[in-house]
């Protein structure tokens, strides 16, 4: 028994089965948690090797360059880069996407191994860094106070950032922008000097009188007791009455000497919210955990947090990264539910019956809710990608149902009893239905074997489409017939209230039936005439594809935009400041559009990983500003970004800048904009600055480019102390006793932390911010030799001014210098074809090389993995046709309709000013799978009335006008269904639009000339047919005369 | 007694079947798959793309006095679809075991 004769037979037994599918779908659906991107491992792995006191130049020659080497020979590797600054290596390894990192981290592992017995002796052990999206914070909260400010860390540590790590799923809090208490012993070297005191005997004095010494235990009579001396101190005015030392008969208290301070850290990071002073709070989640469920969880904490808070402590979200999640979840939810409402008013207009709309629709739900089955089997999450695929397939699923059920009326108003019907109209159609499905699923299922970025973002839609398109056949071989044997009526009549309404649209598709068949009639005899105007019009579209722009990545508008400003290297932090409430000032007016603006300023206090691996430094100011939503505002990120561009130019203290929308810390997909990088590779520092230079200025000139800039960094001011070594030699001081002696005065060293509520603090001895402002006072620095006698600095060496040599960037194991610049308005490919063709002209010296790279290069690749991907596929769908036709020539005749599905991409894309990027490709990818449908559905009816005996042109006119109606039908569901996301309504959905666009474009198009192209091809090719026939058959009984 | 083979429109199996029952004709021999096409008119029924429905065949030894009951059923289910075919030969049986 066939499985449509059992489904009609058992409709019980059917009808439970998708009611069980159903269920399950939904208890998946209840499951699932929701995220922007299908989990994404970076595919990135950092080995930091420390080896103090080396300059950059040291470290790359011994620690990078040795162990680049050896790294390169890690399997899977896709690039390797490297900064050597003073004192640290960084080799940042880059391995294909999609490879295992833990095993990929092992091999670094053992690279290391054998690598470490040939490094520099005092080099430190290389440490292996492994990145992962988890680590990225997932919400910023801002706080701000009046009074309590100088408690602020305090405060928010035990009321704040405690309650929100109990938070299930939050892996840790950090404060930032809150100064630390800190006790300082600041030091007046006059007086020390005249008591003959180091810093280093302070340090150790107050470290040997803060501390607490158990001394075992003592047995009184029948009891045992432990004995303890308690020496740590219990307030932090103590430290200042410790005795240091005697002189002339008198003791010199720490007080006499210098000042304890029990105050705040003296270099932080400073955090403004609004211009306000403030501290920010880092929330990072655990590896795996939701991101929605825990921002939903703090802001249901924050306002019972806010309560126990003093009354002037104010908390703001200033970032959440669930928002843009919910926003984009909620609007590509509405596009589902609206592609759906579309289909089902075309299905109602083209069919005209409530009944056959309903099982038609209902097909639906069910398969869709099938993909949520796949989507918690295999521990997927709900995201962009697997939301849009529903969005994607919904136009599909219905096409087989709507041919099943087609037939089944058919046999109906034949005479058939609607249970009979069924099972013979469905056995029917049952292989061009299958076949349909499998050019469906031969375009889908390669999607799911695309390797690199693209395989990791449509390797979920591969899937999901796949099982959904699978399951909507399987519905209609089988809830179809059911449904129909049971609903169908032989005889159904509408009301007169619908007769009323339906009436004009039948009369309407009957013109159009007609008026179809007029045209098909005369192109069928004009069959040159048709073709070489098709052929025009290919031709003609080819020319598009020069003046549409190609893109990696379509960027959408996530309401954030990030600023990076740097004024003068060694600009002290009291400019920052400066420059800061200016720039606030300014902005506030300008901009309305921005709610929220936060910047840290001044060098990082190192607490948190992610805040410490942005660069900082005291003429660094960074900003994030969160901006209202976009359908609150006129202006995007882009425009308001390249406003402030223009605000930030005129502003001559500035050095450079960074604007970059979509935020600093976005993880760069589908959000923000897109960077192009131009690699200056040379050994040579001088020759490749020059180059890199006259790089810079090309692309400063190119249009379409914003914040040119160059990864070497400017040359830093310092001072240096070059100590004399026979000065020193003959004093008996060596050259790290006197370095660290110089560090002690000015950095300060910390030998204890005093103890509070089981807090600890950094107790600090130092010079006294006053007697380290100017050279002098480093001359002045006293250096106690073994003997006791004190020699001032000046005499064992000399204080100079210098600059610091750069750090060194190496990419693959050559030196490289980065220039880069951020894209604005304009198409990645064509600003990349400019700079390039400028950049050839520029006259390099020998042994330099400029490379491109940065996003144009993984479009590069992922284009070309597109177009494999494309030449696949189309093998693929063949394949699949000419199998159904058990012919290789009926496939080739609906091939025709591809070049016109491009042509309709590239007239669509140009029509609306989009550019061809990632996703416009995979759209036309996909087109290949949709348009040949079409003509599948044509070229089967056309063989049937040719096989049944009718000419070719007759076959050719009457096929095809039977055909219209399924045709137009399929197409229209499938081209509204995509409609709301070619519209792009709401945000997060703008990533979509380009497929959207050049699926309906392309459809459209193809559509339109498939329907009068393919029967005229087809005239054209089985012309000659039926006196081949009779050839044949002469031939063949001259054959069997001979014989006899 | 009378042989009377019908040869139907797949589709109207169910139908033949009931007409058989209702006339109370016991004993019959059915062919599910069998191709064939009429006389004057109709489509053929040869299970191909072309032409995919089929036919069936059930032949069955009547006593002379339900024929005509039988005939008329049949005939019945003829007129309610003329395009799906059925026709019904009727035929002597001399003997039976």
């Amino acid at each position: 028994m066939k499985i449509y004769e059992s489904a009609v037979k058992k409709p019980v037994t059917t009808a439970l089965i998708f009611v069980a599918i159903v269920v399950l779908g939904l208890f998946s659906y209840s499951k699932l948690s929701v995220d922007l991107y299908p989990k994404i491992e970076l595919n990135a792995a950092t080995v930091m090797t420390t080896y103090s006191g080396a300059s950059a130049v040291d470290i790359e020659l011994n620690v990078t360059k040795r162990l680049e080497t050896s790294l390169s020979t890690v399997s899977d590797l896709k690039k390797i880069t490297s900064v050597s600054k003073d004192n640290v290596s960084l080799i940042t390894v880059e391995f294909e996407y999609g490879t295992n990192m833990d095993e990929a981290v092992n091999d670094i592992r053992s690279v290391l191994d054998m690598q470490r017995n040939f490094l520099p002796d005092d080099c430190e052990s290389p440490v292996v860094l492994k990145f992962s999206s988890d680590m990225m914070p997932i919400a910023f909260i801002s706080a701000n106070a009046d009074v309590s400010s100088k408690a602020l860390y305090k405060i928010l540590e035990e009321k704040v950032a405690n309650p929100i790590n109990r938070i299930d799923g939050v892996a840790s809090t950090s404060i930032s922008g809150a100064p630390q208490r800190e006790i300082q012993i600041s030091t007046d070297p006059q007086k020390m000097e005249a008591y003959k005191i180091s810093i280093e005997q302070i340090a150790n004095l107050v470290a040997m009188e803060n501390r607490n010494v158990p001394a075992g235990t003592i047995d009184v009579g029948s009891e045992t007791f432990s004995m303890r001396v308690d020496g740590e101190f219990k307030e932090s005015d103590e430290i200042e009455n410790l005795i240091v030392g005697s002189f002339m008969g008198r003791n010199i208290y720490i007080k006499d000497v210098a000042t304890v301070k029990d105050t705040l850290k003296e270099r932080s990071t400073e955090i403004y919210t609004n211009g306000q002073r403030g501290a920010t709070i880092v929330v990072q989640k655990q590896s795996g955990a939701n991101v929605v469920e825990i921002a939903d969880k703090i802001n249901k904490e924050l306002p019972e947090i806010q309560k126990s808070l003093p009354p002037d402590v104010k908390l703001d979200m200033v970032l959440d990264t669930s928002e843009f999640i919910k926003d984009s979840i909620g609007s590509l939810t509405e596009t589902v539910l609206l592609a759906g409402l579309f289909v089902m008013i075309v299905v109602l207009f083209f069919l005209g019956r409530w009944r056959a709309t309903f099982i038609i629709i209902l097909t639906i739900p069910v398969s869709l809710i099938a993909a949520f089955i796949y989507l918690m089997v295999t521990g997927n999450t709900l995201n962009i990608i697997s939301l849009s695929s529903l969005s994607i397939a919904i136009g599909m699923v219905v096409d087989d149902a709507i041919v099943v059920l087609e037939n089944i009326t058919t046999h109906i108003e034949r005479g058939s009893r609607p249970k009979d019907a069924a099972i013979y109209a469905t056995n029917e159609v049952a292989v061009a239905v299958i076949a349909s499905t499998l050019t469906i699923v031969a375009v889908f299922f390669p999607l799911t074997m695309v390797s690199g970025l693209a395989g990791i973002m449509f390797k979920q839609l591969g899937w999901i489409v796949t099982i959904i398109i699978v399951v909507s056949t399987i519905a209609a071989l089988t809830l179809t017939p059911m449904l129909s044997s049971m609903m169908l009526r032989e005889d159904p009549k509408r009301s007169k209230a619908f007769q009323f309404f339906y009436s004009p649209i039948e009369k309407f598709l009957n013109a159009l039936d007609r008026w179809y068949e007029n045209i098909l009639r005369w192109s069928v005899n004009h069959r040159l005439m048709v073709m070489i105007l098709a052929g025009l019009m290919f031709v003609s579209s080819l020319f598009l594809v020069a003046r549409v722009g190609t893109d990696f990545f379509p960027s959408s508008d996530n309401s954030q935009i990030g600023i990076t400003i740097e004024l003068p290297v060694g600009a002290r932090v009291e400019q920052a400041r400066k420059m800061n409430t200016y720039l606030y000032e300014t902005w506030r007016e300008k901009y309305p559009e921005i709610e929220i603006l936060q910047t840290s300023l001044g060098q990082a206090d190192g607490a948190n990983v992610f805040l410490s691996m942005r660069s900082s430094g005291t003429h660094i100011i960074s900003y994030t500003a969160k901006l209202s939503d976009p359908k609150d505002r006129d202006r995007d990120i882009f425009e308001i970004s390249d406003e402030i561009r223009k605000d930030l130019i005129n502003i001559p203290e500035i050095y450079r800048y960074t604007v970059s929308p979509g935020g600093n810390q976005g993880m760069g997909m589908g959000t923000g904009g897109t960077t192009l990088e131009m690699d200056v590779l040379g050994f040579n520092f001088d020759d490749a600055e020059t180059v890199a230079r006259q790089v810079a200025s090309v692309m400063e000139n190119t249009e379409g480019l914003r914040d040119v800039k160059l990864s070497r960094e400017d040359y830093m001011p310092q001072f240096q102390v070059q100590f004399d070594r026979q000065k020193l030699a003959m004093n008996g001081i060596t050259m790290t006793a006197a370095a660290t002696v110089v560090r002690n005065r000015i950095n300060g060293i910390i030998t204890t932390r005093f103890r509070e509520d089981g807090e600890e603090y950094d107790i600090v001895v130092r010079n006294d911010q006053k007697f380290r402002t100017t050279i002098d006072d480093i001359k002045n620095i006293l250096i106690y030799n073994a003997q006791g006698k004190a020699i001032r600095l000046s005499e064992l060496g000399s204080v100079i001014e210098s600059f610091a040599p750069p750090s060194i960037e190496h990419l693959d194991r050559e030196r490289v210098i980065k220039v880069t610049g951020t894209v604005y308005d304009r198409s990645l490919g064509d600003i990349a074809a400019d700079v390039e063709r400028e950049v050839a002209k520029i006259d390099k010296p020998n042994l330099i090389a400029v490379e491109m790279s940065g996003a144009i290069e993984e479009q590069q690749e992922s284009f070309s993995d597109m177009f494999t991907l494309l030449l696949l596929v189309v093998l693929l769908t063949y394949i699949v046709m000419a199998a159904q036709f058990e012919s290789f020539r009926d496939p080739f005749i609906i091939m025709f309709s591809l070049p016109f599905a491009f042509t309709g991409v590239f007239t669509a894309l140009w029509l609306t000013g989009t550019t061809l990027s990632l996703i416009a490709l995979i759209g036309a990818v996909m087109l290949v799978g949709i348009v040949v449908k079409n003509g599948i559905v044509l070229i089967d009816y056309i063989n049937l009335n040719k096989e049944r005996g009718a000419s070719v042109k007759r076959s050719v006119v009457s096929g095809g006008k039977s055909r219209l109606r399924p045709v137009l039908m399929t197409t229209l569901t499938t081209i509204l269904g995509m409609l709301p996301m070619a519209l792009g309504i709401g945000e997060g959905s703008e990533i979509w639009q380009p497929m959207g666009i050049s699926i309906i474009g392309g459809l459209s198009l193809s559509t339109i000339l498939t329907l009068v192209v393919i029967p005229t091809v087809y005239t054209s090719f089985h012309a000659g047919d039926i006196k081949k026939k009779r050839k044949a058959w002469a031939k063949m009984l001259k054959l069997n005369k001979a014989k006899a | 007694m009378k042989s009377l083979m019908i040869v139907y429109n797949q589709a109207h199996n169910a139908l033949v079947q009931g007409a058989l029952d209702k006339c109370d004709v016991r004993g019959f021999t059915k062919w599910n798959d069998v191709e064939g096409r009429g006389t004057k008119d109709g489509e053929p029924h040869y299970g191909t793309h072309a032409w995919p429905s089929k036919n069936m065949a059930t032949l069955a030894v009547v006593e002379d006095s339900k024929l005509q009951e039988l005939l008329a059923e049949l005939k019945k289910i003829n007129d309610s679809a003329q395009k799906q075919g059925l026709r019904a030969f009727v035929w002597e049986a001399e003997s039976v075991i």
